[in-house]
């Protein structure tokens, strides 16, 4: 099927759609019929050009130790420091539960060890929908829903979300109820299955659910470390650290968008009971060896289509799998002696020789040393985002996106990342404009969150505040969290569109752009490309 | 005579005494005012209006600053000393000063631009980005403690009507090590209540019942970390601490006594 036959059965299936109904069509019809033809024609395109390869659950071919993956801007590299990885009968890639799926499915190592949007499409069209990946567990939007029908999964296939289950009210690690400092209503439940007898919160077991992207399984030394910021004590709050249930040290708690697991064990053991559909425990054995093979892999963008090669024996230490592997985990990036990503400032001039080529190598590599200044060093206004303003910087803070992007090589927090920059929480969580010239409806639940009486109402918005996604506070029960997510790696990015823990932003200029938005930083166009090239490279 | 005039200077020594003492008592400056936030060429200054006066508060640095900057969209509750210092952003220096946010106030919006006669005059202890290498203050963890020591008290300080915060995890970190470093046999945890005299002459009491919340939670928190071997002797004084307007800020604590076996 060539791509101009696929986007002209397209058009022809969007004609006759559009014959069939009422002149009227509208903007959100014809944005849907314009976002099918996209996907489809990426997709045929994708498959002629022989990039990302699906890894099959079981397919039992070895992972190498180093392995490249093309994307839309250049690729990705896999680095297994120990090796190259038997995947034959390695529960990370055999389908050890009862649904087909491996935790390869969803952490795919073209995507940089997470799932992209993309690639889940391209499952769609190449399986009828049957791949294990669109269990109805969570591949679809609830599990009573019908298989079969792509509308089951359009949270899946327009934004690359699993569905997460989650007990309310929290439990503590050792089983004991939380008893929450708000109350939670369902508003809008277009998924069904906040508001369904058996799997929401008026079922036999009340539970809340989410939807979120799948995070990178990589540089976990980054996201697992026992450097600076880890403590007993959780250094934004004072709570208690969660607690690593085999050596009782405390955690960074920088796993998953609520840090509901301490350790990379722990995770595993969820996954597989939750995702995986594993009857009964994953055994000591099995977590051992996903826990060894996700603590040695290594994931960053190694080319980049308009700036060349990241990984010249020569170039930035910032690029690169190899360089993550060889850094120091749990540091705090600063401008003299470990910047988060050291560029060493190579970039930043270079000569223009005449050869076009290289000239415009050399101009995407200035860009994307711009782009890390604006990261750096473009200082803008935060303003009421939780755990950020509230933890002695004042609100509103001075800052630059390193403020919260410190650590050393990742851009994640050292401390525990949760916080609410607005993704999920209104009135800045993006929602679908509401009015009588778009039919398009939204896809995202929203929740009315009750801060109690006798508990302080949220600092910056108030004692009732609408979420899609309470995040970190379905597992706390605590107001202040409330909308807080985990802070992301920026590694492999170009990898695994699209972003943020709800998928709201499709592209890297979309996430720009709302950060943009979000603190009215106002960026200029030059600059908004400098820093989406350079988050492109990492 | 020498007893007249030993006298006449204890006399002498008293009238001083009470003079800077009345002085100093003067110098203490407690409000509450909405928060103004002037930007500058580096680092922004945070700054509070009081009868008619602008009082500088504090800069924007980092989580490690004994003073840390307050929020707009809320009062402060200011509890300082006129300092000497010349003035800073075009305020009159209080130092020492105590802030505590307080409640909500949609009216504390202002956000002054920077003007080249209120840049500082001195280099900020860390810019308004990444740090130079280090956080802006010497944060380093208290002395190891005497591991000998039979008995040992620590005073957690909290901010008007506030409960554990991001300031905390420090002070609970050295409770519990000592704690475990001893075997502690006992935990003794009083809670206060607070209470500020403002320079207008009113005086602020913290929320009833603060004493109990905050002397549970210490407790919570600390069993929470793990800290489950000893006994704990949890109790409050709800009768808030007679404010005098001078240091009022001690009387928002609780007090842990560890107790070795």
């Amino acid at each position: 099927m060539t791509l101009r036959r696929a986007v002209a059965g397209i058009a022809s299936i969007v004609s006759r759609h559009s014959r069939r109904r009422t002149p009227r069509v509208t903007i959100g019809r014809l944005a849907a019929g314009l976002s099918l033809m996209i996907w489809v024609a990426v997709a045929v395109a994708t498959a002629q050009s022989g990039a990302p390869s699906w890894w099959e659950p079981g397919q039992q071919t070895p992972l190498p130790a180093f392995a490249t993956y093309s994307n839309d801007r250049g690729q990705v590299a896999v680095l297994n420091v120990s090796g190259a990885i038997e995947t034959k009968g390695h529960a990370f890639f055999e389908p050890i539960g009862s649904n087909g799926r491996a935790c390869v499915t969803c952490h795919q190592p073209a995507d940089g060890m997470s799932l992209s949007l993309r690639t889940i499409r391209e499952r769609w069209q190449a399986t009828g929908g049957k791949d294990p990946l669109f269990a109805p567990v969570d591949g679809t939007n609830c599990p009573n829903l019908a298989p079969a029908d792509p509308a089951s999964h359009s949270l899946l296939l327009e934004r690359g979300l699993i569905r997460v289950s989650l007990p309310w009210p929290p439990r503590r690690a050792d089983g004991t109820v939380i008893d929450p400092e708000f109350t939670i209503e369902v508003v809008r439940d277009p998924s069904g299955c906040n508001a369904d007898p058996n799997f929401g919160l008026t079922s036999a077991t009340p539970s809340i659910s989410v939807f979120r992207r799948p995070r990178p399984v990589a540089n976990t030394k980054y996201s697992t470390h026992q450097n600076f910021g880890v403590g007993p004590f959780i250094a934004k709050s004072g709570l208690p650290t969660a607690v690593d249930p085999i050596t009782g040290k405390p955690v960074s708690m920088n796993l998953m968008a609520d840090a509901r697991a301490p350790t990379l064990a722990a995770q595993a053991a969820d996954a597989a009971e939750k995702h995986l559909q594993v009857r009964g425990p994953l055994g000591a054995a099995a977590i051992a060896r996903i826990v060894a093979f996700e603590s040695q892999v290594y994931v960053a963008q190694v080319s980049s289509t308009a700036a060349g090669s990241l990984i010249e024996p020569d170039g930035p230490p910032a690029f690169g799998p190899q360089h993550l592997a060889d850094d120091d985990p749990g540091v705090l990036g600063n401008n003299t002696t470990r910047y988060v990503f050291p560029l060493g400032g190579q970039w930043e001039h270079l000569p223009r020789t005449g050869d076009p080529s290289n000239d415009a190598r050399s101009a995407a590599r200035e860009s994307i040393s711009r782009g890390h200044d604006v990261f750096m060093f473009r200082t803008f206004w935060i303003k009421d985002s939780m755990h950020l303003n509230t933890v002695g910087l004042g609100n509103p803070t001075k800052r630059t996106c390193a403020t919260c992007h410190g650590m050393h090589m990742t851009g994640m927090d050292t401390v525990n990342g949760w916080m609410d920059i607005g993704t999920t929480n209104l009135p800045w969580a993006s929602e679908v404009p509401l009015n009588p010239w778009n039919e398009a409806k939204p896809q995202m639940p929203l929740f009315r969150i009750t801060c109690k009486p006798g508990v302080k109402p949220h600092p910056f918005l108030g004692r009732v505040i609408y979420t899609q996604d309470p995040g970190r506070a379905l597992i706390s029960g605590q107001c202040n969290d409330v909308g807080t997510i985990v802070m992301q790696q920026f590694r492999g990015l170009a990898a695994r569109a699209p972003y943020f823990s709800n998928g709201s932003a499709a592209t890297l200029r979309e996430l720009v752009d709302f950060y943009d938005r979000r603190y009215n930083i106002g960026f200029s166009e030059q600059e908004k490309q400098d820093l989406t090239n350079f988050l492109g490279t990492l | 005579m020498a007893g007249r005039d030993t006298t006449r200077t204890g006399v002498l020594i008293a009238a001083w005494l009470a003079t800077t003492t009345a002085g100093l008592a003067q110098q203490r400056t407690n409000f509450v005012s909405c928060p103004i936030v002037r930007d500058t060429a580096s680092v922004p200054c945070w700054l509070a209006e009081y009868d008619g006066e602008l009082y500088f508060l504090t800069l924007q640095t980092d989580v490690s600053a004994e003073v840390t900057p307050p929020w707009l969209g809320h009062r402060v509750l200011v509890e300082g000393t006129v300092s000497a210092e010349p003035r800073i952003c075009g305020g009159v220096v209080l130092k020492p000063v105590h802030l505590s946010v307080v409640e909500a106030d949609a009216s504390c919006t202002t956000t002054l631009p920077a003007e080249d006669r209120y840049n500082l005059t001195f280099a900020p202890p860390r810019p308004p980005g990444p740090s130079a290498g280090r956080l802006a203050f010497d944060n380093a963890p208290a002395a190891p403690p005497l591991v000998t020591a039979p008995t040992r008290q620590f005073t957690v300080p909290y901010d008007f009507d506030g409960l554990v915060g991001f300031r905390h995890a420090r002070p609970l970190t050295d409770i519990l090590e000592f704690a475990r470093s001893v075997n502690a046999r006992e935990l003794e945890i009083v809670g206060y209540r607070g209470a500020v005299k403002l320079s207008n002459g009113q005086t602020l009491v913290e929320e009833a019942g603060i004493a109990k919340k905050r002397a549970q939670q210490i407790a919570m928190l600390l069993q929470g970390a793990g800290l489950n071997a000893p006994g704990y002797k949890v109790r409050w004084e709800d009768e808030p601490v007679a404010a005098t307007g001078v240091d009022d800020h001690l009387s928002r604590r609780v007090v842990v006594t560890v107790r070795a076996p």
